[in-house]
C-alpha cells in the first residue's frame, strides 16, 4: 500500500483545508516542493525482454539499485536504455514490488537462484508479502538443511580436529555413537546390558519349578538368586560408569543433570545402591521391594537409542490438555452413570452395587467395552442404564481418540509453525525497520499536515511511550527536580497530566518510515511555530474532576487539589531532542498539576 | 404485494431444499450466489475533456490525479470503507471516521454513497484551484452537516470533535473532554455576529475574510498537486 497512501497525500493534505476557518492558531508554512522533474518512461532491458515504467515508480524506493544512482552504472548509451544481463522472469517480480509494493515469490523458482536476484537488485528478502513469506521462509530453510547435511556428512568422513580436547571428544562420542568405532561398541554395549538387565527383572519372576525341600512353587529369582544378583550388580556398574562418564563429559553439567535422560539413568540404578545399604534393617525392606519397581525405568533409557520413543514422549507431553479433557469427560460420564446405576439397583436384593464408588468399576469395565462381568445389573432400570451406559460408552471414548490423534498431528505442526513464525517475525521486523525508505518528501509533506492539526486544535502529539511513562511518573510520588516552584501537594481524584515532554512522537505510517534525518525537519518545523501560546485551559476548568485516563496509583482518601503554573520553561529532559527549541518555551504557560 | 410473496416463496424454497438435503445426507453448502448480483461494479469517469472544462486542473494533473485514484479504486468509485481506510493511514494516532465520513458526504455531491473521480476532482478542483470564496464556500459546506444553510452549535460540535478525535488520547497538554466544546464556543463568539446560535454563509464568509490567518492558510495547499 506504500504506493497508494502516497499517492493520496495531496489529497489529504488539500482536505485539510476544512481545519483552517476553526484553527485558531497560525497554520504552520508548508515544506519547499521542489518541482520534481517531468515523470518520464524508463526503459529496462533484462536479457533481451523489455520492461517500461515511470521513473517515480523506481525511485519509490531509493535504497534499491534501480532506485537509486547505482543504475546508472547499467546505462546503455547507445540504444538509451538499462540493460540487465539478469535473469528476466525473476525481475518480473522484482518490478513489480516497485510498482505494489509487494513483492511476491514465486513458488516455481529456485530459492537460490531468487535470493541471487534480490541480493543483486538490492532488496531484502524480510518484505515479501504475507502471502509468500512463510512459503518462501519454508523453501529457505530447505534448502539450508539440506546444504547443511550436505556439509554433515561430508564432516563425517573428515578427520577429527586434533585440538578437540578430551572432554569434547567424548561427549561427542556419547551423543553421535558413529564418529567413531569406540562409540559405536560402546553404544551397542549398553544396549545391550539394558535389554539384558530388563528382561533379568522379567525372568525373576517366573514360576521355575520347587525346591527340593519345599512344596510350593519358587520363582526364579529366588531359585537363583546368586546369579540374578550377579547379573543386576554387573548392569548397575556398567550403568553407573556410563552415567559418570556422561557427567564428567557434559558441557553444562548442571543442565545435564537436570536433562530427564540422567534422572532416568538415576533412578534406574538407584535401587540396586539402596538396596546395598538396607539389607539389614526389617522395616524398611518392605519398601526396598517396592523400590525394585523402579528398575523398570531401565526400559527408558532406550529412548537414548530409538528416536522414536523420545517423539512419543514430547507429542505427549504435548497433547496433554486433550488427554486431561478427555480424563475429564471420561469420569464426568463415569460419576453420572455410576449414581444413577447405584440408586437404580438400591433396590434388588444382593447387590453388588453397594455404594456409588463401588459402581464406578461397574460403569468403567462397561464404558470401555470390557465387560468383565463381575458386576451385573439385575433390575430392568439397571439394565436399562447399563446399556445406554455401553452405548454412550462407545461414543464417549470413540469421538475423543481420533480428535486427539488429529489435535496431536494439528497440535504438533502447529507449534512447528508458530515457532516457526514467531522467530520469522523477529527477523522480519528487523527487515522492516532496514526497509528502503519512502519518498523523504513524503514524509516532511505528511509533516506538515499533522503539524496543521495539531495547531488547529491546539494540542501536540505525544508518543504513547512518553505519555503512559509521564502519567505513571505524575501518579508516583515523584518529586521533579528541575521545578523550584512546585508546590507540593496531593492529588486531586482522577487528575492527571502529561508532564512536559520534549520528546517528539514518531508515526508509524504504513510502508513509511521516518528515520533519524527526517527528525531535523520536524525540528526546523517546531521552531516554527513558537510555544507562547497559552493553553486555553482556564485554572478553574483543571480544578474540575476529570475522568480517569489512568487509574492512580496511589490510593490515598484525602483529596486536596493542586494547581501550580509554571511560568518558567519546564524540563529539559535528557531526551531533549534539539537545544533550538527550548528558547522558544520562554514564553510558555503550562500549567503543571503534581500528584503525590 | 407480488414482490413480498415472491420473497416468501423464496424462503420457503430455501427451506424445503434444506430439509431435503439434511434427510438425503448432504448438507453441502451451495458456494453459488444465488441471488444473481454483479459482485463488482466497475465505473468509468467521463472523458478526459470533459473533465478538463468541469474542472480547473491541467491535463497532465488530471493523469496523475488518475492515475493514483485508480491505484487505489480499481473499481472506479470509492466506498465510505475504503475512503475511511486509506484517510486513517494517515492519522494513525487517532480516529479519523468520523471526520472522513464528513469530508466524504461533502465529496459525494450526487448522494449515492460513492464518490466517483468526477467527485473527487470537482471537489479538488474547488479546495486546491478555486478562489478564496469559493474555497471558503467548500468550507461551510462541509460544516453545514444537514445542507441547511446554517451551521448549528451541535453540528459544529460534531465536526469539532471528529477532528479532536484525529488527534488520539496521547497529546500534550491531555486532551479533555470539553475541549471540543470550548473551541466551539470560541467560534462561535467570532463568528456568529448578530447572536442568534446559528451562523449563515454570509457570517461566515465575513467573519473568515477579516481574520488574516484563515485568508492565508486558504493558499497553503495550492500545491499539493
Amino acid at each position: 500500500m506504500a504506493a497508494g497512501v502516497a499517492a493520496w497525500l495531496p489529497f489529504a493534505r488539500a482536505a485539510a483545508i476544512g481545519w483552517m476557518p476553526v484553527a485558531s492558531a497560525p497554520m504552520p508554512t508548508p515544506p519547499p516542493d521542489n518541482r520534481r522533474k517531468q515523470d518520464g518512461l524508463i526503459l529496462l532491458n533484462v536479457s533481451g525482454q523489455k520492461f517500461q515504467t515511470w521513473r517515480n515508480t523506481l525511485e519509490r524506493y531509493p535504497d534499491t539499485l534501480l532506485g537509486s544512482t547505482e543504475r546508472e552504472f547499467f546505462f546503455h548509451e547507445e540504444t538509451n536504455e538499462y540493460f540487465f544481463d539478469r535473469d528476466p522472469d525473476i525481475f518480473r517480480h522484482i518490478l513489480n514490488f516497485y510498482r505494489t509494493g509487494k513483492l511476491h515469490y514465486p513458488r516455481q523458482e529456485c530459492i537460490s537462484a531468487y535470493d541471487e536476484e534480490l541480493a543483486f537488485f538490492g532488496i531484502i528478502p524480510e518484505i515479501i508479502g504475507d502471502c509468500c513469506y512463510e512459503e518462501y521462509k519454508d523453501r529457505r530453510r530447505e534448502n539450508q538443511e539440506r546444504i547443511q547435511d550436505d556439509e554433515d556428512s561430508e564432516n563425517q568422513n573428515d578427520m577429527v580436529p586434533p585440538d578437540m580436547t578430551f572432554r569434547e571428544t567424548m561427549w561427542r562420542a556419547f551423543e553421535n555413537p558413529h564418529t567413531s568405532t569406540m562409540a559405536l561398541v560402546f553404544y551397542y554395549v549398553t544396549g545391550f546390558f539394558i535389554a539384558v538387565s530388563v528382561m533379568a527383572n522379567v525372568v525373576e519372576t517366573v514360576p521355575c519349578g520347587t525346591l527340593p525341600n519345599r512344596v510350593k512353587q519358587v520363582s526364579c529369582g529366588e531359585r537363583y538368586a546368586l546369579a540374578f544378583f550377579c547379573l543386576d550388580t554387573a548392569c548397575v556398574m556398567i550403568f553407573t560408569v556410563e552415567y559418570l562418564l556422561r557427567l564428567m563429559a557434559a558441557p553444562s553439567r548442571w543442565n545435564f543433570i537436570k536433562s530427564v535422560m540422567s534422572v532416568i539413568d538415576v533412578v534406574a540404578i538407584m535401587p540396586y545402591y539402596i538396596g546395598l545399604v538396607m539389607t539389614d534393617n526389617e522395616d524398611v525392606s518392605g519398601a526396598f521391594v517396592t523400590l525394585r519397581v523402579f528398575r523398570v525405568f531401565r526400559i527408558f533409557k532406550f529412548s537414548r537409542h530409538s528416536a522414536g520413543l523420545r517423539i512419543l514422549g514430547y507429542t505427549l507431553k504435548s497433547c496433554a490438555s486433550e488427554l486431561g479433557f478427555l480424563l475429564f469427560s471420561l469420569t464426568m460420564a463415569i460419576i453420572i452413570f455410576a449414581t444413577v446405576m447405584f440408586y437404580a439397583e438400591k433396590g434388588s436384593s444382593a447387590s453388588k452395587f453397594t455404594s456409588i464408588p463401588a459402581a464406578f468399576w461397574y460403569t468403567i469395565v462397561t464404558m470401555t467395552t470390557l465387560g468383565y462381568g463381575d458386576m451385573v445389573p439385575k433390575t430392568i432400570v439397571g439394565k436399562i442404564v447399563g446399556s445406554v451406559c455401553s452405548l454412550s460408552g462407545v461414543l464417549v471414548i470413540a469421538l475423543p481418540v481420533p480428535v486427539i490423534v488429529s489435535n496431536f498431528s494439528r497440535i504438533y505442526h502447529q507449534s512447528q509453525r508458530a515457532d516457526k513464525r514467531r522467530a520469522q517475525k523477529a527477523s522480519k521486523a528487523a527487515g522492516q525497520a532496514l526497509v528502503c525508505k519512502a519518498n523523504p518528501m513524503f514524509d516532511t509533506h505528511h509533516n506538515h499536515l499533522l503539524h496543521c492539526l495539531e495547531k488547529t486544535t491546539n494540542h501536540e502529539f505525544v508518543d504513547e511511550q512518553t505519555f503512559e511513562t509521564s502519567l505513571l511518573e505524575v501518579s508516583m510520588a515523584k518529586h521533579p527536580p528541575h521545578s523550584p516552584s512546585l508546590s507540593s501537594g496531593s492529588s486531586s481524584q482522577g487528575l492527571s497530566c502529561c508532564s512536559r515532554r520534549n520528546k517528539r512522537k514518531s508515526f508509524n505510517v504504513p510502508n513509511s518510515n521516518m528515520t533519524g534525518g527526517h527528525r531535523n525537519s520536524i525540528q526546523e518545523l517546531s521552531t516554527i511555530h513558537i510555544r507562547e501560546r497559552p493553553i486555553t485551559n482556564s485554572r478553574s476548568s483543571l480544578n474540575a474532576k476529570f475522568e480517569e485516563t489512568v487509574p492512580l496509583n496511589c490510593k490515598q482518601p484525602y483529596i486536596t487539589a493542586a494547581i501550580i503554573t509554571l511560568p518558567m520553561p519546564p524540563v529539559t529532559r535528557p531526551e531533549d531532542d534539539g537545544s533550538a527549541s527550548s528558547p522558544d518555551y520562554s514564553q510558555a504557560n503550562i500549567v503543571r498539576v503534581s500528584a503525590l | 404485494m407480488g414482490h413480498r410473496r415472491r420473497r416468501c416463496k423464496r424462503r420457503l424454497l430455501r427451506v424445503a431444499r434444506y430439509l431435503y438435503r439434511w434427510f438425503t445426507g448432504t448438507l453441502v453448502e451451495d458456494s453459488v450466489v444465488e441471488d444473481g448480483e454483479l459482485s463488482t461494479v466497475c465505473y468509468r469517469p467521463e472523458g478526459l475533456d470533459q473533465l478538463l472544462q468541469q474542472t480547473k486542473f491541467t491535463r497532465r494533473e488530471l493523469q496523475i490525479l488518475y492515475r493514483g485514484f485508480k491505484n487505489e479504486c480499481p473499481s472506479g468509485v470509492v466506498d465510505e470503507e475504503t475512503f475511511k481506510l486509506i484517510y486513517s493511514q494517515f492519522f494513525p494516532q487517532g480516529d479519523s471516521s468520523t471526520y472522513a465520513h464528513f469530508l466524504f458526504e461533502a465529496f459525494d455531491t450526487h448522494k449515492n454513497g460513492s464518490v466517483s473521480f468526477e467527485d473527487f476532482t470537482t471537489g479538488l478542483s474547488i479546495i486546491l484551484r478555486g478562489s478564496v470564496t469559493e474555497k471558503l464556500n467548500w468550507a461551510f459546506n462541509l460544516y453545514d452537516l444537514n445542507k441547511d444553510g446554517f451551521i448549528t452549535k451541535e453540528e459544529m460540535t460534531d465536526i469539532m470533535s471528529s477532528i479532536y478525535d484525529m488527534m488520539g488520547t496521547c497529546t500534550y497538554p491531555c486532551m479533555q473532554d470539553d475541549a471540543p466544546k470550548e473551541h466551539v464556543d470560541n467560534f462561535f463568539q467570532k463568528m456568529d455576529k448578530n447572536k442568534d446560535g446559528v451562523v449563515t454563509i454570509e457570517e461566515f464568509l465575513e467573519s473568515c475574510q477579516k481574520d488574516e490567518n484563515i485568508m492565508q492558510s486558504m493558499h497553503l495547499f495550492d500545491n499539493v498537486i
